[in-house]
């Protein structure tokens, strides 16, 4: 699908936003702005990453997985062993590739599909919840445990300003954004989009089902086990709640769809929705009631989820072919 | 210690009676709607708390309180295919689960606005059973038994009445059904809210178990997922069997090793299962 930003304007408009994305610290605003921004790069980088293999059908519910082996190892490691989290974050992230491995070949290789696919990543992700909080010696159970503190140490991936993050963050949110691109340019994601459409139709045509289901979801995996390490890095606190479990695994999805998992700035246009919905809500009810703030949340999402089937960009996109169409059809 | 392990497989059996209802709630709405419930557990929250306020502080007797609760929990149903499930029939897949999902966190944080994140339990002293060298909770015992006969009666029901002939049919096939003149989305409104008198029902007996707390449907979303998907979804004799497999085999490694060891074996079963068996001990394979 083509989206209107790939009309001859399309350049130029994303030349525009990236620059303000790039000067906007400069103009020193706020620094919650600045905070509220990078959280929705952060989470933008991983619903990107969540949609790569979304988009073909293959619907995680797990990804909380992912975020927290990547995280909790490197963590680990720099506060046990004083491993720099540059380096610590490819050994976390080769964590989370390996248990995307594992699974992902059990799963495919035994046809595993759709519904049952998605309960399976679901208890996944549950189950690394639990076994970080039963290792309760090392992880802190459930109430986590907080990085050592180096003050400004760039080369341990610790910053005295907030606006590292946010450059950070922006920088693997392109990087993802750019991946994307390469996996649309490639045969991989004719092969994956046929596999989604009809997966026996597929292998009779001779593609490599397991290979390519194999391949996209250890890319996800490994993009998202490394934004646990950049969330984890810029909150400096470790909690298998916001990190693992149900409640961060189905988060991910919620905002992929919400945005539509189907277009390039989908995911990220939901995140950005989903992450200033959940501030702006939590700004106006949360100091009063605790809990309100979730409820109107809560409810907020079903609705969306109700009228916008193919999440808000994806729906625009709808209007805008459909008013194209007709405009063709009159002229 | 092997007696201990015993007495712990005891109990596991008098829970699993109560989990067979609460999975086969979960299983009637798959099997039916073809929708997973994902805010199942929730429910038996909702309907825990209903039961505390009505007995501690409108001063209802116990039994009424929990019949209040169950057509409560009815409508809550009828208002979840309403407004959620009814508006998603024709949505995708994984829509329908993230909606049902967003009620978890509506009905979690309501509880926690109205009540708070204190335990609350209403006092209730049901006595301990002493059979030879074993010990059973009456409550747990009362329980069992109770969930036996509401199974029991939800039989008659699916295979004696017009009505559980429609649920039946349109579990089987809802296209055909619909030729046979039964309207599927009236058969839904049932489902739902039978699924949601029976979350009543197992809220009434776990009252004199357990203490609530807005994050205590979870883990019973879980674990009925996972009796679910061991006996084959959609399969109520297969639920009914693996509800007692993993009654005992939670609670006996609860004693062995700790609580959440057990979670953690109770969550590799079910993903074995789905590796290596994903009809379930009992399902055919139709997908």
């Amino acid at each position: 699908m083509r989206s209107p930003l790939n009309i001859k304007r399309g350049p130029i408009l994303l030349t525009v936003i990236l620059g303000c994305l790039i000067l906007f610290p400069v103009f020193s605003p706020s620094p919650y702005l600045i905070h509220i921004i990078t959280l929705i790069f952060i989470w933008s980088y991983v619903s990107t990453a969540w949609s790569y293999m979304g988009r073909f059908g293959l619907v995680s519910l797990g990804h909380g997985a992912f975020l927290g082996t990547g995280a909790y190892i490197t963590a680990l490691l720099f506060n046990f062993f004083n491993l720099s989290p540059w380096i610590g974050m490819l050994i976390g992230a080769s964590g989370a590739v390996f248990l995307a491995a594992v699974l992902g070949y059990a799963c495919f290789r035994s046809g595993i599909i759709g519904d049952y696919f998605a309960l399976v990543t679901l208890a996944v992700g549950e189950l690394v919840a639990l076994s970080i909080i039963a290792m309760r010696e090392i992880t802190g159970g459930s109430l986590g445990f907080t990085l050592r503190s180096l003050g400004n140490s760039p080369l341990y991936f610790q910053f005295g300003s907030k606006v590292y993050f946010y450059y950070i963050s922006l920088l693997f949110l392109l990087f993802a954004l750019y991946l994307w691109k390469r996996i649309d340019k490639s045969k991989m994601q004719k092969a994956l989009k046929a596999i989604g459409e009809d997966e026996v139709a597929a292998s009779s045509v001779g593609i490599n089902i397991i290979r390519h289901k194999m391949a996209i979801f250890i890319i996800s995996a490994f993009l998202t086990g490394i934004g646990g390490v950049l969330y984890a890095q810029y909150i400096t606190y470790l909690n298998p709640h916001t990190l693992s479990g149900v409640t961060v695994s189905l988060a991910i999805p919620f905002k992929a769809i919400l945005g539509g998992m189907f277009n390039i700035w989908g995911p990220a246009i939901g995140t950005a929705m989903i992450v200033s919905l959940e501030e702006y809500i939590r700004v106006s009810y949360g100091t009063k009631f605790v809990g309100v703030s979730e409820v109107v949340y809560g409810i907020a999402l079903i609705t969306l989820i109700i009228f916008l089937p193919k999440g808000l960009y994806g729906t625009v996109l709808e209007i805008f072919h459909k008013r194209q169409r007709s405009a063709e059809t009159i002229t | 210690m092997f007696e201990q392990i015993l007495n712990a497989a005891i109990n596991g059996i008098l829970l699993g009676g109560v989990l067979a209802l609460l999975a086969f709630g979960l299983n009637l709405i798959f099997g039916v709607v073809k929708i997973i419930h994902m805010a199942y557990g929730q429910f038996v929250m909702l309907g825990l708390y209903l039961i505390y306020v009505l007995t501690m502080q409108v001063h209802l007797p116990l039994v009424l309180s929990a019949l209040i609760a169950v057509f409560a929990m009815a409508i809550l149903g009828l208002l979840t295919q309403l407004l959620v499930i009814g508006p998603l029939l024709e949505a995708p897949r994984l829509n329908q689960l993230l909606a049902l999902a967003g009620l978890i966190i509506v009905f979690e944080n309501l509880a926690m606005v109205i009540w708070g994140a204190d335990y609350r339990g209403i006092p209730l002293y049901l006595p301990i059973l002493k059979i030879g060298n074993f010990f059973i909770r009456g409550s747990c015992l009362f329980a069992f038994l109770g969930a036996l006969i509401t199974l029991g009666l939800l039989y008659l029901f699916l295979n004696k009445t017009y009505i559980g002939l429609a649920i039946r049919a349109t579990a089987q096939d809802t296209e055909i059904v619909k030729l046979m003149g039964v309207n599927s989305r009236s058969v839904y409104f049932i489902t739902l809210a039978a699924g949601g008198a029976l979350t009543g029902i197992v809220a009434a007996f776990f009252t004199p178990i357990y203490t609530v707390h807005p994050h205590f449907g979870s883990s019973f979303t879980i674990m009925a997922f996972i009796i679910v998907v061991l006996g084959g979804m959609g399969n109520l004799l297969g639920g009914f069997i693996s509800a007692f497999i993993i009654g005992v085999v939670t609670s006996v490694s609860a004693v062995l090793t700790t609580t959440e060891i057990a979670d953690i074996i109770a969550l590799l079963i079910f993903i074995l299962v789905m590796l290596v068996r994903p009809q379930g001990l009992l399902g055919t394979r139709g997908i």
